[in-house]
């Protein structure tokens, strides 16, 4: 088929509902799926600055806002941040190794369809009285909390084994189904990203469905691994939990790292700075992402001897991101920068990430900590990390890739629009919120003194500011499907894989299997790298 | 060109540390703070705040910088001058942050165990979380109560415990946190430098009622905080304490008899924490107010009439929920707790009203 003929097809829509092993189909299964999931906790988000934006009960109750608030939670990291990423995976991982498919396509089916039934029964929890303990689900309180409770955790079991399949997968495809040429040296920094997500995925996702699995037990078998009056250990559900659940930060940043990876040098005309240092440094946070748990608990009956320890591996974590934020500087140092909606995404990440990085480093320092900890100031960092490093990152991953997978470009003016209110509304959300925390405002609760007025009244305008900038991203992307000007296989004169075959790519990806002599960003030639398809060598000869 | 770059860079660092030190001294987010402790935390945020805005600084700054100086021209489709790595920048910004963290990490070490010291006369604090009131026992003074009074300049240990799921004693003025985990006796050791009250909070998600789970310290001097205990107890302080001669006379009031009268049953079991209820000294709005309750519980259900209503209310808060509040707010083991005749009194009393 040629390019015309695929954009003149029409989109068979019919696929994407049903058990389709093409990676492509699942890719974009996961991807519209999240963002559906996104709207969801957003709204949920909304709820909760709606009645934090004056003191006093309004909207909610106790119950109702601590339902509303964990549910927030679980639903942006367990449905949306962690999942969105397998979704680029998916799509993208087997184009950019030049491979047909992934490794077991059915797996990745099976993948799919356990997680959106993970999110459903989440759903259902919720409509059921929901989890109400915030999603760290802390014993005793999640042993006591009502059915909803169950139910939640059940749906965490799914959606984690379905993080699981996915990594057996992406490991597997990427270490066996690479093309002729394609060595580790030579994979795109997305695929260096998503090898050490995947390592996390397998060695941490276990652990927190054994806790789960105690849980549950503690609430229907009448079990006391968790209660401390029949000789059981609350701190070892917390030991557990922060196990899988600090390593989930670096799962769902270290992906987005990688597509700013792929970003910065196609757009500034410049092979990537240190491409080695990058992709090491991914695997040196996913193993020092192991060892650095217990920072969630400087507070809690932790040995106080055990705090020290962790302070220091807490810190060195910086040394490697530190690493990454410098590389990318040097990128686009002295480049030739276009500034497309994913490239201003892309560095309206560094400029937001920065602060959620350098807050962590606050919050390593345990004296800083013991004030801080549980309050406001937390739920600033996580937000600087989550929403304006990860959310960030996907939306310019979301840019970037339109054409390639919709075969359609977006409006540019729209996409500046977005960026726009979702870079203001960023800041003014979650800036006021590390005032509030360091001032006294505990996290997770539904009504604060009156001295916490004006932050919350700041944070809530942001997050209206926030809600709105999803109306024009939306608009451009059901206008671009219908009508956007046609991309052609690489309107960004990209130099991986994924662009040297037709937008959107053919059922087996390529049209002759790609046979890869140079790195993923070699950048260099006077003239700029505009013939790629036909550079691109035809293999099978 | 080479010398040029140098003293830019010299100048570039000269400038920086004014700014992150200027930063330091000037950065005013805190809360006040009244323990020897807060201060040397304020001094470790300080120099975070200075080394966050330099760091800050320096990646926006270049970032900026960038965007603005390396745009591409129109037309201008080639490729940029490739440069793919420089090892002496890479050790450069591998090495520097490894010492910044180096220092940060020793410094929090030596603030940590400057604030952590014990001391031989610690006075001993009982903090007892349970949903959603703290409250406090001075064991040297067999007092209990639900406010925090602290002598100022008195080195004080907390010895917290919860009753229920877990709790966090968080005073933002002293700077100072530690949860109340089931099973277990935690410390935290502060002492307060500082007249004045301060609230407390709990900073850990323990149910519907986390947000109100509030309670006040008053820091006071020593005499002020002998007279209160001795209001608490109404008994004489323990013989040493006498020997400061600091109660004065008119403060001694005789020991309440553990009698059976309503109110004080209401003061007892904590219900004026939630409940409004002027007459006994009811102030808190988790549940509803009880004001004119005799009345409500008879037509609250047309099966059960107010006696039984409000007994059950007690004992089984989740037999009847109120309209707009939400089951498992109110404790649970009231039924344990108060034996039966404090119980029909109190129920009797509540009639009353
Ligand atoms: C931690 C907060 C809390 C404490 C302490 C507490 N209650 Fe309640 N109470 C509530 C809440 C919330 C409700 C409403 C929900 C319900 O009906 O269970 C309630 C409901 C009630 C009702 C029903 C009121 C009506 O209008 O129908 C009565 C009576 C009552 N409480 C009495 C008491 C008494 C007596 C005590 C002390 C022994 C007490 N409560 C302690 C929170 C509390
Ligand atoms: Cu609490
Ligand atoms: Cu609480």
């Amino acid at each position: 088929m040629t390019n015309e003929e695929i954009m003149t097809a029409p989109i068979r829509w019919r696929r994407y509902f049903k058990w389709n092993t093409d990676h492509k189909v699942i890719g974009v299964q996961y991807l519209v799926t999240t963002f559906i999931f996104f709207l969801i906790g957003g709204v949920l988000a909304m709820m909760m600055r709606a009645e934090l934006a004056q003191p006093g009960k309004d909207i909610l109750d106790g119950a109702q806002y601590n339902a509303v608030m964990t549910n927030h939670g679980s639903v942006m990291i367990f449905l949306w941040i962690i999942p969105v990423f397998a979704g680029f995976a998916n799509y993208f991982i087997p184009l950019m190794i030049g491979a047909e498919d992934m490794a077991f396509p059915n797996l990745n089916a099976a993948s799919y369809f356990t997680f959106l039934l993970g999110g459903l029964v989440m759903m259902g929890s919720f409509f059921l009285g929901g989890a109400n303990t915030g999603w760290t689900a802390y014993v005793p309180l999640s042993i006591i909390a009502p059915d909803g409770q169950t139910i939640w955790a059940v749906s965490l079991i799914l959606v984690g084994t379905s993080s699981l399949m996915g990594a057996i997968n992406f490991m597997t495809t990427i270490v066996t189904m690479r093309a002729p040429g394609m060595t580790f040296w030579r994979l795109p920094l997305f695929v260096w990203g998503m090898i050490a997500t995947s390592l996390l995925v397998l060695l941490a996702t276990p652990v927190l469905t054994t806790g789960l699995i105690l849980v549950i037990l503690d609430r229907v078998a009448g079990t006391v691994f968790f209660d401390a009056n029949a000789g059981g250990d609350p701190i070892l559900y917390q030991n557990i939990f922060w196990f899988y659940s600090h390593p989930a930060v670096y799962i769902m940043i270290l992906p987005g790292m990688g597509i700013i990876s792929e970003i910065f040098p196609v757009f500034s005309r410049k092979s990537i700075f240190g491409y080695r240092m990058i992709a090491l440094s991914s695997l040196a946070i996913s193993v020092l992402g192991l060892t650095v748990w217990a920072h969630h608990m400087f507070t809690s009956g932790l040995n106080p001897g055990m705090r020290v320890p962790f302070m220091i591996t807490s810190m060195i974590i910086a040394v490697p991101t530190g690493v990454k934020m410098f590389s990318w500087l040097a990128t686009i140092w002295d480049g030739k920068i276009s500034f497309t909606t994913p490239m201003i995404f892309a560095l309206g990440f560094i400029s937001l990430f920065v602060i959620g990085g350098i807050t962590g480093i606050f919050l390593a320092a345990i004296p800083f900590n013991i004030h801080v900890h549980d309050t406001y100031f937390i739920v600033a960092h996580l937000h600087f990390v989550l929403f304006g490093g990860s959310v960030s990152a996907i939306y310019a991953g979301v840019y970037y890739w339109f054409p390639k997978i919709t075969g359609r470009m977006y409006n540019e003016t729209l996409g500046k629009i977005h960026f726009g209110m979702n870079f203001v509304g960023t800041l003014l959300t979650y800036l006021p919120m590390f005032l509030a925390g360091m001032l006294g405002m505990p996290r997770r609760v539904a009504d604060y003194a009156p001295e916490f007025t004006e932050l919350n009244l700041l944070a809530t305008l942001g997050g209206i500011l926030l809600a709105f900038s999803t109306i024009p991203f939306l608009y451009n992307v059901i206008v671009s499907l219908a009508k956007g000007e046609l991309a052609g296989s690489n309107p960004w004169r990209g130099l991986t894989l994924e662009w040297q075959t037709s937008s959107p790519p053919p059922e087996h990806n390529f049209e002759s299997s790609p046979l890869v002599t140079s790195g993923p960003y070699d950048y260099g030639s006077a003239e700029g790298a505009q013939e790629l398809l036909e550079l691109a060598p035809a293999a099978g000869d | 060109m080479k010398e040029r770059s140098i003293l830019a860079l010299v100048i570039i660092t000269l400038v920086m540390l004014a700014i992150g030190y200027l930063v330091a001294i000037n950065v005013d987010v805190m809360p006040v703070a009244a323990s020897s402790r807060a201060l040397l935390v304020d001094d470790l945020a300080r120099i975070l705040f200075g080394l966050a805005t330099v760091v800050f600084i320096i990646v926006q700054g270049a970032l900026i910088y960038a965007v603005v100086r390396f745009r591409k021209r129109k037309g201008d489709n080639s490729d940029a001058i490739q440069y793919r790595g420089n090892n002496t920048l890479e050790l450069i910004w591998t090495v520097i942050p490894a010492i910044l963290v180096t220092f940060i990490g020793i410094y929090s070490f030596r603030v940590l165990s400057e604030i952590e010291v014990h001391s031989d006369d610690e006075m001993v604090v009982e903090v007892i979380g349970q949903q959603f009131i703290w409250q406090f026992r001075y064991p040297s003074y067999d007092v209990r109560t639900q406010e925090l009074h602290l002598p100022v300049g008195q080195q004080v240990r907390f010895e917290i415990t919860t009753l229920d799921v877990i709790h966090s004693f968080w005073v933002p003025a002293f700077r100072a946190k530690r949860d109340a985990t089931p099973g277990q006796v935690s410390e935290l050791v502060i002492t307060p430098t500082e007249l004045g009250s301060y609230p407390i909070r709990c900073a850990e998600l323990c149910g519907v009622g986390h947000s109100v789970m509030n309670s006040l310290v008053t820091v006071e001097s020593e005499e002020d905080f002998l007279k209160w205990i001795a209001e608490q107890s109404g008994v004489l302080p323990t013989p040493d304490l006498e020997e400061t001669g600091s109660i004065p006379a008119e403060t001694e009031i005789a020991a309440e008899p553990a009698q059976l009268v309503g109110s004080s049953i209401f003061g007892r079991y904590d219900c004026g924490v939630c409940h409004v209820l002027d007459d006994a000294g009811g102030f808190g709005h988790v549940g509803p107010t009880l004001e004119g309750i005799g009345e409500t519980a008879a037509a609250r259900e047309p099966a059960v009439d107010a006696r039984a209503y409000l007994l059950k209310s007690i004992t089984r808060p989740d037999a009847f929920v109120v309209a707009g509040y939400s089951a498992g707010s109110m404790p649970q083991n009231y039924e344990d707790r108060i034996s039966s005749e404090e119980l029909e009194v109190l129920v009797d009393y509540l009639l009353t009203q």
